[in-house]
């Protein structure tokens, strides 16, 4: 059976390749398109309206109710072993949050910009510092100390587990099979369907809310760790053998530190991640700065919202900045041209503009006496370290005043730290944030919201932009895949996957949409297939223009930066209720929402890929005197198709995340489901349609995943 | 043990005896957990009660903000909350398998009535009705609403109008079945979460549109829209869900473990009963007025001692 299976693919593909290429261009993937979309209209047609999954088969099977029992069981026979889990996840995380709860503000401040400041430089520095100063100005400093302390806790905790799960399967393949598919499932299972069943076990409130996190937020870091250790050169690893190191030494001199700029990578989609679980962490009682994004939202306050949100974001771009500048070596020094003024904050190409350099050289100065400063106080360190050679031996004395002296930036803020301790304890309390610094945009925002939402032009945009979406694209897309019938879906599916992937996976995608079909889910993960092809393609629409002019054009893309870093980071539910005050209570709602969350990686793919085209490409093909135009379409674009792809895949897959969030503003679908589950208590069914979810984002993730490769490929990439 | 390592771990000893030099400031004795409720008149419920377990009895309440629902109820039955206040029985579906009062297994313990009643209908805003050249005068029962479909009529409703249900499926509100039931050419929507809900009738209203939403009293919805009530079927158990909904009759609740452990905080809630009239004044001066609940909760206590001095045990 497999081998015929295989053979078949084999040659469908073949036909695809070589009957369809007509004067010498390949148009196999065009003419199979179309003749696909053609059989589908017929079928569709032929069909009935209200064509269903057979009922006998939808309703055999009751894993809803298994699951449930199951759940029942574990509730009395092991919650002694999670509530030990969470008793030990709470400890540390109630030491954490008091200490930054009752730290002076200023030494808390110090510890975030210092790090900042040693290894991104002066601008991530300022940056990391108005960040953390706009905690304090939004009146949110104690909300984001917890939140602090909660992605502390769990990102320590999925770094350490992460690593050593990462280092289990680099060593063995078996290990990383199985961890594989449970590693897809954790990442794509919505965190709502575990988040209240999580209460019984783990508790309310941090402890329940860090391991939700965990379970979440830990796959990139076993991934990276695995990827990392299993990119460890060959020959290194033979010259350690040969120079006779023990494994494990091997392991912790070698491979390890060999890895270490890809672990480091995934802690900071970890971190990343961990970040975007923090406003659903409110929904077992988490607290931080989730906590102010929901009790702004329901009482509709959007400005109060976008201030807990604008917290948010500036945690997680610190972070991600801060994490990346130091996974990445720091040799941008040596390129520096001596004889001209070294720009610290500025770019240095602006080096021409005068006003540019009076900054940079004030800046200059000032940088110079601060590590005059410091330098001196690593010296006086460094000293007293030398004097006390008799009392900590000489070897040790010696590495540290190298070490003080080496990094005497951060010893001196580490002193300068301790001063302010002492400060607070001693002299005179600092304490938290002072209470009456405060800025807000609160009223702006929320006039600006209001504002809109009764602006007539702009609800006449609105209003048309919705019915073009609804009439044009999702009704059709609705009722199309709704009323094919099930087992022409099942086919087209397995032969879509068995020319794009290969016949293992084709066979395991039919086993998946039959799963949806048996727990009676069909219809509905129809919806989801056809809303999310929906979402994705007005992210197309709107993302592949973008992405073409911004790389293109600077300016723009300076521009659009921050915003799409915004996007991504910032918790979907601030702009939920905007959204829906603008477009009303209808799915196009949820279709928007949706595109507003998974549109950055497709507009950030096409400006890389076409960044990425060789320059001397265009430039051969302007000297054959093509257009630009021209030149875009025939080369840059097909040249750059692959990473546009990617952009799709990321979009596809972050779609489907925004299927559970959607739900709240009148979302329809499998996420609908999980969430009306949620509200019955109902785990069985939550997990079934959560279930659902995931097999949806498996399928269409590796399918559009072998779409890319097949075009890397034909690239010769 | 390497200097190096001499070194790192000195750094860690140096910052955990930061962590220990501030030190934890509460003394862990006689303290409550309970929710913070997700409407006003809930935390007026629930701020009198805190203040009298912490004035009266001495203990110290810690709440805990969450979004009302199944959440909730874990908490309380898993212990890791104590008790809860005004829970509305419409919509809250699982109390019914953990509150033995209403058939559930006991695993939540019945702290008596809230003394709050909640009554559920159909609203128009007022300028809808109200006016010389008001579009649907004389909308006042469910059957009116048949005389003015045009009105309600929206791209995904097609040619019959929209009625904005109930948010949530889990209140088994049955807009639908009630609408077809009295053969009115409506059909309902559901958005999901109470947030959407309101943010659509206020989006609406503040345009002037045309809506006729699902909303209950008392809420502070009605101190931000002028609504008009549309009279509903009275209420019967036979029939429902063609006619209105019942009266919601509000109770607070807490894990078994209170009436054992905590028997006099347990009976001030199980006596607390606040009425819609005495609730309705501080939900203003709230909602309205933009007040601190503490303040407003104290002032209503300061001017009302003897009713809640009748609670104590």
């Amino acid at each position: 059976m497999p081998d015929s299976i295989k053979s078949l693919g084999g040659a469908l593909r073949r036909a695809t390749r070589e009957r369809l290429t007509f004067n010498g261009r390949n148009h196999s993937v065009l003419i199979l398109s179309l003749g696909g979309l053609a059989l589908s209209l017929l079928v569709r047609a032929l069909t009935p309206d209200g064509y269903e999954f057979p009922e006998t088969l939808a309703k055999r099977f009751d894993l809803a109710g298994a699951v449930n029992e199951a759940e029942n069981w574990l509730q009395e026979n092991i919650s002694f072993i999670t509530r030990a889990v969470s008793e030990f996840m709470g400890y540390w995380l109630e030491k954490l949050e008091l200490f930054l709860w009752f730290a002076p503000w200023p030494a808390v401040a110090l510890a975030l910009t210092l790090p900042a400041l040693a290894y991104g430089g002066l601008g991530l520095g300022l940056f990391t510092f108005a960040g953390v100063m706009c905690w304090g100005l939004f009146g949110m400093w104690d909300a984001a100390m917890s939140t602090l302390s909660l992605m502390g806790v769990s990102v320590i905790f999925s770094a350490i587990l992460g690593i050593l799960v990462g280092i289990l399967c680099a060593r063995s393949n078996r290990t990383e099979a199985i961890v594989r598919p449970i590693l897809d499932t954790m990442q794509t299972m919505p965190a709502f369907v575990y988040l209240i069943p999580a209460i019984f076990f783990f508790g309310i409130g941090g402890p329940s809310a860090a391991v939700a996190i965990v379970i979440y937020a830990i796959p990139p870091v076993i991934r990276l760790t695995n990827l990392g250790i299993r990119q460890v050169p060959a020959t290194m690893i033979e010259a350690a053998d040969a120079f006779g190191s023990t494994p494990r030494q091997r392991l912790w001199k070698v491979e390890i530190p060999q890895a270490l700029p890809s672990i480091m990578l995934g802690i900071n989609q970890t971190i990343m991640m961990a970040l975007g679980l923090c406003v659903l962490a409110t929904f077992i009682g988490a607290g931080g700065l989730g906590e102010e994004v929901w009790k702004a939202l329901r009482r509709l306050k959007v400005g109060w919202a976008l201030e807990g949100g604008l917290c948010i974001v500036f945690m997680a771009i610190i972070f991600d900045r801060l994490s990346i500048a130091m996974s990445t070596p720091a040799d941008r020094r040596s390129l520096y041209d001596p004889s001209r003024l070294r720009f610290r904050l500025l770019p240095q190409k602006w080096d021409s503009f005068a006003p540019a350099r009076w900054i940079e050289s004030v800046i200059d100065v000032l940088w110079r006496k601060a590590v005059m400063i410091s330098g001196a106080v690593a010296g006086l360190s460094a000293a007293a370290a030398i004097a006390a050679k008799p009392l900590i031996g000489e070897e040790f004395a010696a590495l540290l005043s190298a070490r003080m002296r080496s990094r005497h930036g951060l010893l001196t803020g580490g002193v300068l730290i301790i001063l302010i301790f002492l400060w607070d304890s001693w002299i005179s309390g600092i304490g938290t944030f002072p209470r009456d610094w405060t800025i807000s945009i609160r009223e702006p925002a929320d006039g600006a919201v209001a504002w809109l939402a009764v602006n007539p032009t702009f609800i006449a945009f609105t209003t048309g932009t919705r019915a073009f979406i609804y009439l044009y694209i999702l009704n059709p897309l609705d009722n199309f895949f709704v009323g094919l019938p099930w087992w022409y879906v099942l086919a087209a599916f397995f032969v879509l996957i068995l020319v794009s992937v290969n016949w293992k996976f084709a066979v395991i995608s039919v086993l998946a949409f039959l799963f949806t079909g048996i727990t009676d889910l069909w219809g509905v993960t129809m919806y989801t297939l056809a809303s999310t092809i929906a979402s994705v393609s007005v992210c197309v629409v709107i993302g592949l223009p973008i992405g073409i002019i911004a790389a293109h054009n600077r300016t723009l893309d300076n521009f659009i930066r921050p915003i799409l870093d915004a996007m991504q980071t910032m918790p979907a539910f601030v702009y939920l209720v905007p959204v829906l005050m603008f477009f009303g209570g209808n799915p196009v709602t949820a279709i928007i929402a949706t595109v507003v969350y998974a549109i950055p990686p497709m507009i950030r793919m096409t400006i890389l890929g076409l960044r990425q085209v060789p320059e001397n490409v265009t430039e051969v093909s302007g000297s054959f005197g093509a257009t630009g135009l021209q030149t875009l379409i025939k080369l840059k674009l097909p040249m750059a198709s692959p990473s546009i792809m990617l952009g799709v895949n990321q979009s596809v897959v972050m779609a489907l995340a925004m299927q559970v969030i959607t739900p709240l503003v009148a979302g329809l679908g499998l996420g609908k489901e999980v969430f009306d589950a949620m509200n019955f208590a109902d785990t069985g069914q939550g997990l079934m349609a959560g279930i659902g979810i995931v097999l949806l984002a498996i399928v269409l993730d590796r399918l559009t995943q072998g779409w890319t490769r097949r075009q890397r490929q034909a690239l010769g990439l | 043990m390497k200097p190096l390592h001499i070194l790192k771990t000195g750094g860690a000893a140096l910052a955990t005896s930061l962590m220990a030099l501030v030190g934890s400031p509460v003394a862990a004795q006689g303290v409550l957990t309970a929710p913070v409720a997700d409407w006003t008149g809930g935390q007026v419920t629930c701020h009198i009660l805190q203040v009298i377990l912490e004035d009266e009895l001495g203990y110290k309440v810690k709440r805990i903000v969450m979004p009302a629902g199944p959440a909730i109820w874990e908490g309380v039955r898993s212990g890791d909350m104590d008790f809860g206040c005004e829970a509305w029985p419409s919509y809250n579906p699982i109390s019914r398998e953990y509150v033995a009062e209403l058939g559930g297994d006991g695993s939540i313990a019945f702290l008596g009535e809230a003394g709050i009643i909640g009554r559920s209908s159909y609203y128009v805003p007022r300028y809808l009705v109200e006016g010389d050249d008001a579009p649907a005068k004389g909308l006042n029962m469910l059957a009116d609403l048949n005389n003015h479909v045009d009105l309600f009529k929206t791209l995904e409703s097609g040619d019959r109008g929209r009625l904005i249900g109930c948010p949530v499926a889990a209140w088994l509100c049955e807009d639908d079945k009630r609408l077809e039931a009295n053969g009115i050419n409506f059909t309902a929507v559901e958005l999901g979460s109470e947030t959407a809900h309101w943010a659509e009738m206020q989006a609406a209203y503040n345009r002037g549109e045309a809506f006729v939403a699902y909303a209950w009293e008392p809420h502070w919805i009605h101190a931000a829209l002028d609504l008009h009530k549309v009279e509903l079927p009275p209420y019967s158990e036979d029939a429902f869900p063609a006619t209105g909904w019942s009266e919601d009759v509000t109770f607070n609740y807490g894990n078994p473990n209170m009436l054992t452990d905590h028997p006099e905080a347990a009976a001030v809630i199980t006596n607390s009963y606040l009425t819609n009239e005495q609730q309705a004044g501080m939900i203003l001066a709230i909602d309205v007025d933009g007040r601190d609940i503490d303040e407003v909760v104290r002032e209503w206590m300061a001017a009302n001692e003897d009713i809640w001095r009748a609670w104590l045990p």
